[in-house]
């Protein structure tokens, strides 16, 4: 039975967004954010009092997904920062900050919110279009002749999670192996349309980060015990390989929605064997050298294999499926029947492997997009946040492909788009009179943040000369953002603003 | 119990729930006022009459059957003989077909998206809807069939994707389906595909049934041959060029695999919805697996353009380019937006739209009845109307009928000819969209206000087919002080009160016939019809119009509880323009608008609007009528009982019984 509640009558607010509750909160949120961005923000640790797991970080996709938010308005808000996320991975917290900001400096002014939303459209389209085009000063085109530009990307990306807890030199490591990961994906000959390839992420907590590796092709986890079962793996140039995902254990298939009577002294597991072991005969006969099965096979018949020389591993499970079926060139066979010849794949090399208290097998390939990122790190949480930002740095890097440019990053881009907005401003002001005297106030609001959040004085109208000595604060160097996140990023804040504003104005 | 009404209202129109619950507390506050008045003086003499009625305890009841006659019989006639004359059409030309003014229907939804969708966004979705209304829509005249289609299936008609901004919204064409391949091989070329309802793998049993093993081997071969027969399907399929097998089930891992190894795409677990959707459109009935025979054709088969995954925001989706067999053109849309919030309230207000449109696009029914037994009744109304206008018609003769024609030419008989051949150069004329809204002010001042002919009934009579074009008909001109100007006026009629007339007198056509031939023979009943696609300007037009004519129904109505009811109503209706312009001041206030268009009634000059939106006047009409029913509802309830549970249903204590 479900469980009773109340009910509560239902609520209506007039103009949410104007109760002191609301903005207490909203300015909590903003503490929250605003000190956890950065190179230099601090971390969080979210934990319920009753124990359990503990989370350290300074993400927003993991900060936000902690966060009990009840107000809608914050949910709107913190929802629309979420899916932001899984859209482009980075930017986060910069989106939720800015847009934080954005409604507080909004509020401060005491426009009306339909004039706030006509006024956020129209900025908007001036820094996208202003982003966009050539003239734009913070942009620069990424070579991909060389790492330079892609490394310093990641490495952005890497520096601003403390949480991670890297050196300077096991930064350097993971930015160079991310980029490496990302290179292997790459497909060498293609067609007409590029297919990136995929690079699993392997987890080995407990060492040491220096220790993590990248390598093309797969790495299957085996126990020790199965892999002395394999050893010593006789050599030869090419594999064939044999990849199920139906489940060889033996049981019965689907026997139809009648009932099935057998007589007295018939044993069906006997028979289900009996066509197993047919199928083993086949395989061997074939002169398959590994069998992979995505479900359980049946210890008869992976007796009869190994007996046989065969390799046969079992419960790879459905993540593996589609990245084994392209490294081996299978088809994931479904049949206990006979198997047609066109099914088999192979692999280049097999080989052990050994990593810390863990085996693998790894199959390597003969030419394929596939990779392996053998992460490690030295406690769980630590790894967490390393998994996170590897797969954050690994997606920005796909979506340079689709927009080649990137934009300069530590606040640069914010103070010279904040500056862009001002000169616009300033001389529409003198030419136009009182009409455009409104968007001066929400001008400025829109770019406070890049001046707060830096804490430096808000710049005067500059050039793209003053632009290198706005760098001296980061002991990183330049970052890197890409221009894709950026503007729709932008794009999305204004956006975020928009859904809360038309609220208000509905209520 | 008015919440229920409401929605059961907005989910078949689409629109209109404010104005409901606005119209609804109007008149409730109407009729508080009335009977407070009666039981406090009763000097009103037409309700004295009925004061016993009135002053036992059924009295609602007795004025929620006022309302119920009202609603069946005044309304109709009221929004057919005299609303009509002002109606617009969304329609573009006055020739046979009648083509989509794409400027109007932009007006339309931009007005209709006004309240629905944020600020920012609502020129950006109306832009889309229409875009994507005339990309689905293969010929001018299927549109029908358009809506109805979209109406049915929209949730299969879009996606929508968290996460990106509205601006990203787009529309693809093809049909997308919500779900993954499972097996996905690259075809080009000559795509076929095939619906299957059930498993193409044979099973060991079927229901109800029983399957007897009596060995090993027997259990083995017959594994094997479901097996051979599954392999056999599949190939049988291939040779028929199948690149894809869609199916509502999901098939088991041995047909995915045998469909792959033949490079057939699979899509498994289809929702019904989207397997009548793809019947629909393509004429695809679902392919029956045979029982018996390995030999046969496979004539369930369909080709589609193109067969790819669509990969948006992470998520994959099957993207197929079916091939239409009717005025469909399958499009979907991408609905994008920050939460997911916002693009349901997006989906809601785009169904909503298609909601309004289909009533819109819908000839409405008006039925309604005259008493022609006395036939000063009869022409009472019209009597009424033209003294009113100072303008006296000559006397009404027996056996004619006298009727107005919505925005019909004046035509004197001298000039006859001369308007004739005005009204065919206008009527092949194809106006050009944007003249639609200049026109409209431009031919205010010449149009004569007695819009009106009179046509020999009995001549209808013996000749109806002839009805059919106002050529064919001998009007019986009348003498009006526009006798003078009635040359110019056939000028300057605008093209947009023509294109009313044509397709009026077209969709009229049919029931002019019966309704002439039920006055021979003096009946009382009568029906007419709305042509499709009647529009109003927005800004409370319909009231304001309502309003006045129902009020001028009252002044020469015998029938007190009529006249009382028709005085509820009419000024209720107010109650929404001026609700409307509430926050305008000035010139656009709401004294000032009204003034001004009862002033533009009276002096019958068309009724300039400040605003440029449309509204389907199909809707209005609808609306009129649910709040009417439901407030029938409310007053024929005298007493509520609260109780603790749900009220029992009927054939809860059957099944109680029978446990």
């Amino acid at each position: 039975m479900s469980r009773l509640e109340a009910k509560k009558p239902s609520l209506c607010k007039s103009e949410p967004l104007t109760s002191e509750k609301v903005r207490a909160t909203l300015c909590v949120l903003k503490g929250i954010l605003t000190s956890s961005y950065g190179p230099s923000g601090r971390l969080k640790q979210v934990h319920n009092g009753l124990g359990g797991c503990v989370c350290t970080t300074s993400q927003s996709s993991a900060l936000l997904s902690n966060l009990p938010v009840t107000h809608p308005i914050l949910k709107i808000l913190t929802t629309s920062t979420k899916n932001h996320v899984s859209c482009f991975s980075d930017c986060g917290l910069f989106t939720a900050i800015l847009c934080c900001n954005l409604i507080e400096n909004v509020q401060r002014t005491g426009l009306t919110p339909t004039t706030v939303i006509k006024l956020n459209q129209h900025l908007l389209r001036l820094c996208t279009n202003y982003l966009k085009s050539e003239s734009c000063g913070c942009r620069i085109p990424v070579d991909f002749s060389s790492p330079q530009t892609l490394l310093c990307l990641v490495r952005s990306i890497v520096t601003s999670k403390p949480a991670c807890m890297l050196t300077r030199e096991e930064t350097d490591h993971i930015s160079a192996l991310v980029l490496k990961a990302f290179l292997l994906t790459i497909p060498e000959n293609t067609k007409d349309r590029l297919i990136l390839g995929k690079s699993i992420i392997v987890p080995l907590k407990g060492h040491r980060v220096l220790d993590s590796t990248v390598f093309p092709g797969i790495l299957i986890e085996v126990s020790e015990v199965q892999l002395m079962k394999i050893l010593p793996i006789k050599k030869s140039n090419a594999f064939k390989v044999a990849l199920f995902c139906a489940s060889l254990s033996g049981d019965l298939s689907d026997t139809g929605e009648g009932t099935m009577v057998v007589s007295s002294g018939v044993s069906l597991e006997n028979a289900v064997l009996e066509q197993l072991l047919n199928l083993g005969r086949q395989l061997v006969s074939d002169h398959v050298d590994l069998v992979m099965c995505q479900k359980v096979l049946h210890p008869s018949l992976k007796q009869f294999l190994s007996m046989h020389q065969v390799i046969a591993i079992d419960r790879v499970g459905v993540a593996l499926m589609e990245p084994l079926s392209k490294v081996t060139g299978t088809q994931p066979i479904g049949s206990l029947g006979s198997i047609s010849p066109s099914s088999y794949g192979s692999v280049k090399d097999l080989c052990p492997a050994k990593f810390g208290f863990k085996h693998f097998l790894h199959l390597i390939p003969n030419e394929a997009t596939i990779c392996s990122l053998l992460l490690c790190n030295r406690n769980d949480t630590a790894w967490d946040e390393l998994k996170l930002t590897c797969q954050t740095a690994l997606h920005v890097l796909q979506l340079t492909i689709k927009e080649p440019c990137v934009l300069l990053g530590g606040g640069c881009t914010e103070t010279h788009l904040a500056a862009y907005i001002r000169h616009k401003i300033s001389n529409r002001r003198t030419s136009a009179g009182k009409n455009h005297q409104l968007q001066v106030p929400a001008g400025k609001d829109v770019h406070c943040l890049s001046y707060k959040k830096w804490s430096i004085p808000a710049p005067q109208p500059m050039t793209s000369c003053h632009q290198p000595e706005l760098l001296w604060f980061f002991s990183n160097g330049l970052l890197f953002k890409t221009i894709l996140l950026d503007f729709l990023l932008l794009q999305k804040i204004t956006l975020l603003c928009f859904v809360c504003w038309t609220c208000l104005w509905f209520c | 119990m008015v919440v229920a009404c409401v929605s059961s209202h907005l989910r078949r129109t689409g629109d209109g729930a404010k104005t409901f619950i606005i119209l609804l507390c109007h008149l409730l506050r109407g009729l508080h006022t009335v009977i407070d008045k009666e039981q406090d003086s009763l000097i009103s003499k037409n309700i004295q009459t009925h004061r016993r009625h009135w002053k036992n305890c059924c009295q609602w009841k007795f004025i929620s059957q006022a309302l119920l006659t009202f609603q069946t019989q005044i309304l109709d006639y009221i929004m057919d003989h005299y609303l009509s004359k002002h109606f617009l059409t969304i329609f573009s030309s006055s020739t046979e077909e009648r083509t989509l003014c794409r400027s109007s229907l932009e007006l339309l939804l931009e007005a209709y998206f006004c309240g629905r969708v944020g600020r920012n966004n609502h020129y950006f979705i109306s832009q889309l809807m229409c875009n994507y209304f005339f990309k689905c829509m293969a010929c001018e005249s299927g549109f029908e069939e358009v809506f109805d289609l979209v109406d049915d299936y929209f949730v299969e008609l879009n996606v929508g994707v968290t996460g990106l901004p509205v601006s990203d919204s787009r529309i693809i064409a093809g049909l997308v389906l919500h779900r993954d391949f499972s097996v996905y091989c690259p075809a080009d070329g000559d795509i076929r595909i095939v619906i299957v309802t059930e498993t193409i793998q044979p099973l060991f049993s079927a229901s109800a049934s029983e399957f007897i093993l009596n060995s090993e081997a027997q259990f083995q071969t017959s594994q094997f041959w479901i097996m051979e027969k599954t392999k056999a399907i599949v190939k049988h399929l291939q040779s028929q060029n199948v690149k894809l097998l869609l199916s509502s089930v999901k098939q088991p891992d041995l047909v995915t695999y045998y469909a792959g190894l033949n490079g057939i795409s699979v899509v498994e677990c289809l929702s019904p919805e989207e397997v009548s959707l793809i019947q629909r459109v393509m004429g695809l009935s679902p392919f029956i697996l045979p029982q018996a025979s390995s030999q046969y054709e496979i004539c369930n088969t369909a080709s589609v353009k193109f067969c790819k995954p669509l990969t948006l925001r992470s998520k994959r989706y099957v993207h197929l380019g079916l091939i239409s067999t009717c005025s469909f053109v399958p499009h979907c849309i991408v609905l994008c937006g920050p939460v997911q919030g916002l693009v349901e309230q997006h989906e809601g207000a785009l169904h909503g739209a298609f909601k309004m449109l289909r009533q819109l696009f819908k000839d409405l029914d008006l039925s309604y009845m005259i008493q022609t037994s006395d036939q000063n009744h009869t022409s009472s109304p019209l009597t009424y109307k033209d003294s009113r206008e100072s303008n006296p018609l000559p006397e009404i003769v027996n056996g004619l009928i006298q009727r107005p024609y919505q925005g019909t030419v004046v035509k004197n008989k001298g000039n006859l000819a001369k308007t004739q051949t005005y009204l065919k150069v206008y009527s092949n004329l194809v106006v050009p969209s944007v003249e639609l809204e200049t026109c409209i002010p431009c031919s205010t001042p010449k149009v004569t206000p007695t819009d009106t002919y009179q046509t020999n009934e009995t001549l209808r009579c013996l000749a109806p087919t002839k009805t059919r074009t106002i050529d064919d008909n001998e009007p019986f001109i009348e003498s009006n002080s526009a006798n003078s100007t009635a040359e110019n006026t056939g000028i300057e009629i605008s093209s947009e009160n023509l294109q009313v007339t044509k397709i009026a007198g077209k969709g009229n056509m049919l029931p002019v016939r019966e309704k002439s031939l039920e006055m021979c023979t003096s009946q009382s009943y009568c029906c007419s019809t709305l042509p499709a696609g009647c529009v109003l300007p927005v800004g409370g037009n319909f009231e304001i119009l309502l309003h006045y004519y129902l009020l001028n129904y009252t002044r020469k109505c015998q029938q007190s509880e009529e006249s009382v009811v028709s005085m509820i109503i009419a000024n209720a209706l107010l109650g929404i323009p001026q609700v409307l312009y509430k926050s305008k001041k000035g010139k656009y206030s709401f004294p000032q608008i009204y003034i001004r268009t009862l002033h533009a009634l009276q002096t019958s000059q068309p009724i300039v609007s400040s605003q440029k939106g449309l509204e389907s006047v199909a809707g209005k009409y609808q609306l009129l009528t649910s709040v009417l029913q439901c407030l029938t509802k409310i007053l024929t309830i005298d007493l509520v009982i609260n109780i603790r549970r749900q009220p029992r249903e009927m054939y809860d204590q059957d099944s109680d019984e029978e446990v």
